[in-house]
């Protein structure tokens, strides 16, 4: 979507740029014109790609107010403001527009150019020459301002001396930074406009007829209105930049008013900068600073200003130069007296300059650099000056988010910014994601340590007042420990934030342990989900098999639900609190074709916010998917148990009797069922006691670590992640070491439960054939006592087992048969279909060949089952292997996938 | 799972599709709001014509800073004045 966008916003703005660059001028070839249009093109660009922020946080009304007042400002009544109105909320009323107020502030902002016309434009017009070009470049644009100026031949001769001076003046002075800002300066200085000039010109000639050069004494006169940046008789200020000198003034003079000149024309800009009002808060604080150290300025010149006059009173105009030596007022003087005066000027022109596109916590580190990396002792001082000033309103804002957790930051210039993209979707994610830390905006008087913190501490703050719904905690906190912050106490400034830091993440973490009883939900997910209570758990097995074993889609949810309530009510699990017992909930997943009940059935532990956040819904899912697990080995274990129970009890009665014919098979069938079950116990133990109960006491350390300093939201996250993913790694249920053990497992308890298929299959074949075997002994007896043959060719004829032989059981049976009342599988005994014995014989090879089969593809599995255990790096699972294995009646594989001749060395070689 | 996933991806390109056709030319509602901005722009004296601005609507609305947009047709305009006055400058020379 992002790449279309783009392509939108391109073909945007090449018609837009059409429209606005007439396309060919009459007059002009073609390729002057390409290169106008590519020119604007790029700069387009530029400037939409260097800012893709906007720097104000976007408010509609705010925008229409700002536009309101422009239009009262600009005169024409209030009916253009009212008309405005209207407008504003015919629009608020339309849906269509996305971002209205995008389009204000555009609108706005195109206004405010257009208004301040001459100005604007001429400073937009060296604004733009140097936004084309780097400031090393700035010699360019005083060359070029240099062509227009050669048609004027009056100021030549000037300028050449001017030229003169100005290059003398800049091999002076050493300090780097000068060079570019005077250079600034010097072309603008003494070349004013050409219409300036041809105005200025006649009043000045009208004014001094006739005396060319105005003398010393009235220069000096004039040196206090200069200095503040009037004009005056003398020396007029022609633009924003520029001060016309007079002409015709001797050299050591003209060098002296140019000295002069430099502090008054930085005090015009400084002035004008401090008048405006843009950019953000911390902006205004600069602007302020720089106000106060300006009107020390004044105050200096001031005093100057007073000298003057006394020294001017005492003019003796007899002596040379009226005497103005002795009187100790000299422009010479004057410019020693401004000279310190002047180096805080230059300083506090480049900080504005460079602080032209920063706000927030780059200019604060901005004038901190100054400070710190300096060399200067004066630059140094005057720095630190700045910065308590400048760094009211960033302490302002830290202090509000510290102490409130609210962010009160109108121009966004904190560096925690609020983050627009995100959606409310429950506590999670005003965890996560509500709130970002901007790096850049860090100012350096604050490390990245304590940023993390303070961050941190709002987030907390701010996550208890939502999501906890604790705010009078925070309330009567944030009245209680809120103090001033304010720069150069840094010892203090440490020492706030971590008790700060300190007492908020204790609050949260109480608050998770005690009203949200985030130990009792944890404890709860472990003995219901993670089948932790015991009990429970084989009154729900054994109430939901029967239920369990139908397909999926004749499962109902309340039957289930039923189940679990007397599974709950007849546990030790009716003690738990009713919280818990609410939460826990009985669920199908999701069906498709062909499954039974024990596919989709699983129980669910709903947790709500804010424990969501430490139990997210990742969490949620890995416990459904250890659940899963666990249950179906469960289950296979609850099977293979009752099968081994049912072929106990009957080998005792039933099974002896056919032992003769199945003894062999009965044996094999014992041996394979006790093989499983000690497999699946193993298997159980391992998960439920080394896995699961060493995490837990892992989990359980860490979030009641003693040395609680270090116990913060985050840890408790991090801490419950690493419980489950450890959980599922060592479970054997995580792709760990990109082997997949879930399949295995999956594989193999599908073999165990065919086997026990097939071993009750050979149950009711058993029992079906002591229920013929005594069948036939009732009817010997009856045929006996009625005095024929016992045994007739009819009868050996349907006789089944070839190894009959004719003998008759013993007689004294009861006719009623033993206790042969269930069958509950009759589907393997209808396979061979009909009951001649030519079929019953192909039904016995059938169930000895499907038990054999089945066996020898357990062990198969087992095998290599072992031999990948053997080889994990995890200790527990080793011994799970040898554990499994201890008789060593298996012999585990070493599957090896890559190389083909090593994998028959491995099939030759044992473990 | 899958038929909610669906769904949602139903309802969001029935959105985007609804946008982009709210935000074509011809849609009545959208007309009418381009008079609004207009008449919003005439009162602010921008000189911005009724192609132009809805261009630099189209522009905000798919995520352009306006700061900077203002920027860059301001920047245009006085480029565009210095143009001309170079011509002339250049006209009356020759």
């Amino acid at each position: 979507m992002s790449s279309t966008r783009e392509e939108r916003v391109d073909n945007a703005l090449q018609q837009l740029l059409e429209r606005l660059v007439p396309s060919q001028l009459p007059d002009e070839n073609e390729a002057h014109a390409d290169q106008r249009w590519d020119e604007a093109n790029e700069l387009a660009r530029d400037l939409l790609d260097r800012e893709p922020e906007p720097g104000v946080a976007d408010d509609v009304n705010q925008a229409a107010d700002l536009i309101k007042r422009r239009l009262v400002r600009d005169g024409g009544g209030p009916e253009r403001a009212s008309a405005f109105g209207n407008l504003y909320s015919r629009l608020l009323s339309q849906p269509v527009l996305d971002k209205k107020w995008g389009i204000l502030y555009f609108l706005w902002k195109l206004t405010e150019g257009e208004d301040v016309n001459g100005s604007a434009g001429a400073r937009s017009n060296s604004m733009g020459n140097r936004a084309r070009h780097s400031v090393d470049g700035i010699d360019l644009t005083g060359r070029q301002r240099d062509g227009k100026d050669e048609q004027e031949s009056v100021y030549d001769e000037a300028f050449a001396r001017n030229g003169l001076s100005r290059m003398q003046r800049v091999d002076e002075v050493s300090s780097p930074r000068q060079p570019p800002m005077r250079e600034r300066l010097a072309p603008g200085r003494p070349k004013p406009s050409p219409q300036a000039q041809t105005i200025d010109t006649q009043p000045e000639q009208d004014t001094s007829s006739g005396d060319v050069a105005p003398s010393e004494a009235a220069l000096l006169r004039d040196m206090p209105f200069t200095l503040q940046g009037l004009s005056s008789t003398n020396l007029h200020f022609t633009d924003h930049s520029s001060l016309k000198l007079p002409h015709m003034l001797p050299v050591p003079l003209i060098s002296l008013l140019h000295s002069l000149a430099e502090p008054s024309l930085l005090y015009r800009s400084l002035s004008q900068f401090v008048e405006s009002s843009d950019g953000g808060l911390v902006g205004q604080s600069l602007r302020s600073a720089i106000g106060l150290e300006l009107r020390s300025y004044l105050g200096l010149v001031a005093t100057l200003e007073g000298q003057i006059r006394r020294a001017l009173a005492q003019l003796d105009d007899k002596l040379t130069r009226g005497g103005l030596g002795k009187a100790g007022v000299t422009l010479k003087r004057c410019v020693i007296w401004t000279g310190e005066a002047t180096l805080g000027l230059r300083l506090m022109s480049m900080v504005v300059e460079s602080a032209k596109s920063k706000k927030g916590g780059e200019l604060i580190s901005l004038v901190h650099n100054l400070a710190t990396s300096h060399g200067d002792a004066f630059v140094y001082t005057f720095a630190e000056r700045l910065l308590t000033n400048i760094t009211r309103p960033f302490y302002n804002m830290l202090r509000a988010w510290v102490y409130d957790g609210e962010l009160e930051d109108p121009y966004r210039e904190f560096f925690v910014s609020e983050n627009t993209n995100y959606e409310d979707s429950g506590a999670t994610s005003v965890w996560e994601s509500k709130y970002l830390l901007r790096d850049e905006m860090i100012p350096s008087i604050v490390t990245f340590d304590f940023a993390h913190r303070v961050y941190l501490i709002g987030k907390s703050l701010n996550f208890i007042r939502h999501a906890c719904h604790d705010s009078a905690w925070v309330e009567a906190y944030s009245k209680e420990a809120s103090r001033e912050l304010v720069y150069g106490d840094t010892a203090n400034l440490g020492q706030s934030i971590d008790e700060a830091y300190k007492t908020v993440m204790t609050r949260l973490v109480w608050l998770m342990e005690t009203k949200f009883a985030l130990a009792e939900h944890l404890a709860a997910l472990k003995k219901y989900l993670l089948l932790g209570q015991g009990d429970f758990v084989a009154l729900l097995m054994e109430s939901l098999a029967s239920n369990l074993d139908r397909p999926a889609n004749s499962q109902h949810r309340h039957t289930l639900t039923a189940q679990l309530e007397h599974a709950i009510r007849n546990s030790n699990a009716q003690f738990d609190s009713a919280d818990v017992l609410r939460r826990l909930d009985a669920r199908m997943l999701e069906l498709s074709h062909g499954e039974i009940g024990w596919d989709v059935f699983t129980l669910e532990y709903r947790m709500d916010s804010p424990l969501d956040v430490i139990v997210t819904p990742w969490a949620s899912k890995q416990y459904l998917k250890i659940f899963n697990f666990l249950w179906r080995v469960k289950r296979v274990e609850f099977a293979l148990s009752t099968t081994w129970r049912r072929v106990q009890t009957g080998s005792r009665g039933v099974l002896a009797k056919v032992s003769d014919k199945l003894g062999a098979d009965w044996k094999s069938a014992r041996l394979g069922l006790a093989g499983m079950v000690h497999l699946v116990d193993q298997l159980q133990y391992y998960i439920l006691f080394e896995v699961i109960e060493a995490s837990w006491s892992g989990l359980q350390k860490a979030i009641h670590n003693p040395a609680s300093g270090t116990v913060t939201f985050d840890t408790l996250i991090s801490a419950h992640t690493a419980y489950l993913r450890s959980i599922t790694r060592k479970g054997l249920l995580g792709g760990a070491g990109g082997v997949d053990f879930t399949a295995q497992l999956h594989e193999l308890l599908k073999l165990m439960l065919n086997y026990r298929d097939a071993v009750d299959g050979l149950y009711s074949f058993s029992v079906a054939e002591n229920a013929k075997r005594e069948e036939m002994s009732a009817r010997i007896e009856t045929r006996t006592r009625a005095g024929r043959w016992g045994l007739t060719e009819a009868d050996e004829e349907d006789t089944a087992s070839p190894g009959f032989g004719g003998t008759s059981k013993g007689g004294g049976r009861s006719k009623t048969g033993a206790g042969v009342t269930e069958s509950p599988i009759p589907s393997l005994l209808s396979l061979g279909g009909g009951t001649g014995p030519d079929a019953e014989r192909n039904m016995l090879e059938q169930l000895r060949q499907r038990l054999r089969s089945l066996e020898a593809d357990f062990k198969a599995r087992v095998n290599v089952l072992l031999g990948d255990l053997a080889y994990q790096p995890d200790v527990d699972m080793r011994f799970l292997g040898v554990v499994m294995n201890f008789n060593d009646v298996y012999n585990p594989t070493r599957r090896r996938r890559q190389k083909p001749e090593s994998k028959e060395k491995a099939d030759a070689g044992k473990a | 799972m899958p038929a909610a996933d669906d769904s949602k991806r139903k309802a969001a390109r029935e959105t985007i599709v609804g946008l982009t056709e709210a935000n074509s030319q011809n849609n009545p509602a959208n007309l009418l709001q381009q008079d609004i901005l207009h008449e919003i722009s005439t009162l602010l004296n921008t000189n911005l014509d009724r192609q132009s601005l809805s261009y630099c609507v189209s522009l905000i609305e798919n995520g352009v800073n306006p700061e900077a947009l203002a920027t860059v047709i301001k920047e245009l305009r006085v480029q565009n004045t210095r143009y001309e006055a170079e011509r002339g400058a250049a006209a009356t020379e020759q």
